[in-house]
């Protein structure tokens, strides 16, 4: 369940349990509530703080409900279930860090087994079940030292990170709860030791010193302070303070639970119970479009009652925000935020709505700041490229993308505020079937000069889909063309609909506007069906995406392979050969609607493997991490705000790699990067050159000319 | 305040060059293949002149009128869900194959059938033929002052102030109403409908007026009317006599380019 994450700690429990049932029957034991006076104080801070447990989840159930029902959760129970287990309770996401990872599991493991040992403690008193003797008495004192040691390896860690590593993102947004839990963490631990050195230095070092070897910590600190020779009756006083404090600070600190960040601690695996279990590249649809008064969510009751949760997950580890392209080019979004500043404006207007929900009143008369376009900016919302890196990196399992195109839909649904270029291409898809307003290009335009385009009609067995970028837009031409070489030198029987293409919708779906989403995918739907399309070959990820993750919610399902993988097949089976030298380093951008949000890594690598005197240079950020090329969510069409272009980040990374040629599988990508490329190398001379992947197998199959073989330099 | 917006439903001006097809036996243009028609650019921005105006009144009603075949019911209906109030669609057979005057004709018969009306607007010209006649040939026809080619319009009591393009500057201008405005693209882009207004919009039933309804004669509309005759209309032939410098880097073919303009001795 949690990997090799807790094997050294389980190693080091197993050797103590070995090694105190190796020892002789013993009378082990000691006194609970030792040298404490008036023990039934505990009694109070416990019911205390059970108390303020219920008042404070009471209050933040309260705010959840406020959400609308949340559609599928009672979906798949076991995925769920799993979920929990790995990316909760096993934090496998914190591991993305490997620093944090180990950072966080001490303190979690820690905590989890010191607080089984104080149960113990507890039992053991109260309920007068005396077990905590003998030889489990030696492994007990033994295990509560392991594992207080392990907390305070990781506090230590935890100490490091916040002052004095030069790790900014804890930095972005912090607060004195921060320094309040990890101190507070601290000061547990280190009078939990205390209590202990100085209960053995009273009692056991004396009598039965083989016994307090066990708590081998605390044993060592006894051992020093034994050096100072203090009476009895000082260790005895001291005893008491430390005790009362180590209380006090422990019930005060679990009190945190409820007013900070602490509460992921059962936030976070409920959260990850509640993650969607379909592909992360869906969207939700929205039933009814046409009956419905509010189409987006524009105040905060809009959002399902998951959405509202999930805002009290987030412990501001800023790990969203350190992954978002519109972020790292200085552009106005950062996840982080954006979930921190629905939360407050949550407990800000949450009582009131309420109230008037009880009274029965109408919450969306209640006058508050407007949460889209004052809490959260329209141009907060426009920078988001949908990418996804926000919701891979979340430990807790937030869900950012859901959430911003959710608000997306009220601007642009309900408010109609579009940002103008954005606008244009909305009008254009609704208007002209594709977003690319002034093409001088024709579905087509990449047929010329190629013999017998196949239209497709039932009979074969693929459906090339061209798509509007491989269509409408000049640099996408030669790709479509080499698409289209290489099926039909691999045998594939396929064909294509040409003038029939219309636009899938993608983009309207990512700029908020679902309900032509809905007109142009139905469409397309009716199309496919008539036609008998089965499977599609696409060489857009955005297409991609769309008919295998979207379409089945309208009834459309269809086999669905981006090109990489089709062309990956085929070179595998022998069917493609690539005999001619393609010499050129090359460094592989995964793009986001592929790589992270369809987990397609792998055959594209497959192909730049079986391209002769291809060298391939990675990205430092690649695979999930991959950062993306700044058109994804609409943003082709967007003017971009802030003080860099994400296509010149991303250029300037793989212009860093050294590499000749940067290869990606997706028009937008490509056009991306032929545009940013300029920018970090102004001198023309020696530029880096942005490709296809399947314009580079054009090349190794039919040669540089593409005149097929014995048109360029021959490997054989 | 009656505001009325005429609209005229056009092909598609975006169409790309290499589906753009004349017949030229018919001096027709062939609508292009999969290519819908549209609402002429310039009257989405005389709809947004006329909203902005209703707005600012507080009470205002828009009217938009169209001449054209059932298709331009779209034309309609997207301006409807911008906003405007009521749609009316001037069809039938014998308004077909008019010119400026005709429809200038027709589409004033329609403001006066409407009577109450404060001032129409117009696009500047309709994006399909340019002629830029029709907004003061209504104007002619109700006898109404006008005002041409508008960046901003304003409504001041009675008058409108319109601030005017020309060609070296602006002008502003105060006209009394009723009064004929045609609106210039400086005006801005025209507005996003919001998809409950979409929604309306798709509700409302468009009046359909023919010839009868507006008291026009057969010989004072459509091609009978029509006082223009279309002589020939014809595409220039594309292309040109270009030669691609050959060549491995650019240095090669600027070479290449070079020894070629020398030959030809341009240089």
């Amino acid at each position: 369940m949690v990997g090799g994450w807790w094997s050294p700690a389980v190693g080091l429990s197993g050797i103590g349990l070995v090694a105190a049932l190796e020892v002789e029957r013993t009378d082990a034991g000691r006194e609970i509530f030792f040298n404490v006076q008036q023990p039934w104080a505990v009694y109070v801070f416990m019911a205390t703080l059970v108390g303020l447990l219920v008042y404070g989840f009471g209050r933040h159930a309260g705010l959840w409900l406020l959400g609308k029902p949340t559609p599928g959760l009672r979906l798949h129970p076991r995925h769920r279930v799993r979920n929990a287990m790995r990316l909760g309770l096993g934090q496998e996401k914190l591991r993305r860090d490997p620093y944090a990872g180990v950072m966080h599991w001490c303190i979690f493991s820690s905590i989890v087994v010191l607080t089984f040992v104080t149960a113990q403690v507890a039992l053991d008193a109260d309920l007068s079940i005396h077990f905590l003797q003998g030889n489990y008495y030696l492994f007990f004192s033994f295990y509560g030292d392991l594992f207080g040691v392990i907390g305070l390896i990781g506090v230590g860690m935890a100490l490091n990170r916040r002052y004095f590593d030069s790790y900014r993102r804890l930095r972005w947004d912090e607060r004195l709860e921060d320094h309040l839990v990890l101190w507070g963490l601290a000061l547990i631990l280190l009078s939990g030791f205390a209590v202990e050195a100085l209960r053995i230095g009273a009692t056991e070092l004396a009598e039965h010193e083989s016994w307090a070897r066990w708590s081998f910590a605390s044993y060592g600190i006894a051992k020093l302070v034994e050096v100072f020779e203090f009476r009895d009756g000082q260790l005895l006083g001291a005893h008491t303070w430390a005790w009362w404090t180590h209380v006090v600070i422990a019930f005060g600190w679990l009190g945190l639970v409820v007013f900070t960040k602490l509460d992921h601690l059962f936030f976070a695996p409920a959260n990850a119970y509640l993650l969607r279990t379909d592909a992360p590249g869906r969207l939700t649809t929205i039933e009814n479009i046409e009956e419905r008064e509010i189409f987006g969510v524009g105040q905060v009751q809009d959002f399902t009652w998951k959405q509202l949760f999930e805002l009290d997950a987030c412990v501001r580890c800023g790990r969203c925000t350190s992954v978002c392209p519109a972020n790292l080019a200085g552009q106005p979004l950062s996840p982080m935020h954006l979930i921190q500043d629905l939360k407050a404006h949550l407990a800000n207007v949450g009582p009131e709505l309420q109230r008037v929900g009880h009274a029965g009143g109408d919450q969306r008369a209640v006058a508050t700041v407007a949460m889209v376009g004052e809490v959260i900016k329209d141009e907060t919302l426009w920078a988001c490229r949908t990418c996804g890196a926000c919701v891979q990196e979340c430990p807790v399992m937030i869900e950012h993308v859901p959430t911003i195109v959710d608000m997306r839909r009220y601007l642009v649904m309900d408010e109609a505020r579009v940002p103008a270029t954005a606008q244009a291409a909305l009008e254009n898809m609704e208007v002209r079937g594709h977003p690319w307003r002034g093409t001088a290009l024709t579905r087509d335009s990449w047929m010329e000069g190629l013999e017998d385009v196949p239209m497709f009609d039932g009979s074969q067995e693929y459906l090339y889909w061209v798509g509007c970028s491989g269509a409408l837009v000049e640099r996408n031409l030669p790709i479509t063309r080499s698409v289209f070489k290489l099926l039909r030198e691999a045998g594939a029987s396929f064909g294509v609909l040409g003038q029939e293409e219309t636009c899938n919708g993608d983009p309207a779906r990512r700029l908020g506007n679902e309900y032509l989403y809905q007109i142009l995918a139905q469409q397309l739907v009716e199309t496919f069906k008539a036609k008998n399309v089965q499977r599609v070959i696409t060489n857009c990820p955005h297409c991609f995406n769309t008919f295998k993750n979207e379409y089945p919610q309208f009834d459309g399902r269809f086999e669905v392979f981006h090109h990489t993988e089709f062309l990956a097949r085929a070179l595998g089976e022998g069917r493609l050969r690539p005999q001619h030298r393609v010499d050129s380093s090359v460094t592989y951008h995964d793009s986001c609607y592929l790589g992270r949000l369809n987990d397609v890594y792998d055959a594209p690598r497959q192909i730049l493997e079986f391209l002769p005197g291809a060298a391939v240079q990675e990205m430092a950020r690649s695979r999930s991490r991959g950062l993306c090329c700044g058109a994804g969510g609409g943003n082709m069409w967007q003017e971009e705000v802030g003080e860099r272009r994400v296509n010149h980040v991303r250029a300037e990374e793989a212009v860093g790699t050294g590499a000749e040629s940067v290869v990606s599988n997706c028009p937008f990508c490509i056009q991306m990067f032929e545009d940013g490329i300029p920018a970090i190398q102004p001198e023309e001379e020696g530029r880096m050159r942005a490709f296809d992947i399947a314009e580079l197998l054009d090349q190794a199959v039919f040669g540089r000319n593409g005149s097929g073989a014995g048109g360029g330099e021959s490997v054989r | 305040m009656h505001l009325v917006v005429c609209a005229k439903q056009i092909p598609d001006p975006e169409t790309p060059p290499a589906a753009f097809r004349i017949d030229s036996a018919k001096n027709e243009v062939i609508p292009a293949q999969g290519i819908a028609p549209v609402l002429s650019p310039y009257d989405a921005q005389a709809a947004e002149a006329a909203l902005r105006i209703k707005e600012q009144s507080g009470d205002g009603k828009v009217t938009v009128i169209s001449l054209g075949k059932e298709s331009a019911q779209a034309a309609i209906k997207q301006v409807l869900a911008m906003g405007a109030d009521e749609g009316v669609l001037l069809s039938a057979d014998e308004f077909q194959g008019g010119d400026s005057y005709t429809t200038a004709h027709a589409l004033a018969a329609a403001v006066k059938k409407l009577g109450d009306v404060d001032a129409v607007f117009c696009g500047r010209q309709a994006a399909d033929w340019d002629m830029g006649q029709v907004g003061v040939g209504i104007a002619e026809e109700l006898g109404w002052p006008s005002a041409i080619i508008a960046k901003d319009v304003k409504a001041d009591g009675g008058s409108f102030v319109v601030q005017r393009v020309l060609a070296d500057g602006f002008e502003t201008v105060k006209m009394a109403g009723p009064a004929v405005i045609t609106v210039s693209n400086e005006l801005g882009d025209p507005r996003y409908p919001k998809l409950q207004q979409i929604m309306q919009a798709a509700r409302k039933t468009v009046t359909t007026w023919t010839p009868g309804d507006l008291g026009l004669q057969p010989g004072e509309i459509g091609a009978a009317g029509a006082r223009l005759k279309l002589e020939k209309l014809f595409q220039p032939p594309a292309g040109g006599d270009v030669q691609i410098m050959e060549g491995d880097t650019p240095a090669d073919q600027a070479k290449a380019l070079a020894r070629a303009l020398r030959d030809a001795k341009i240089i």
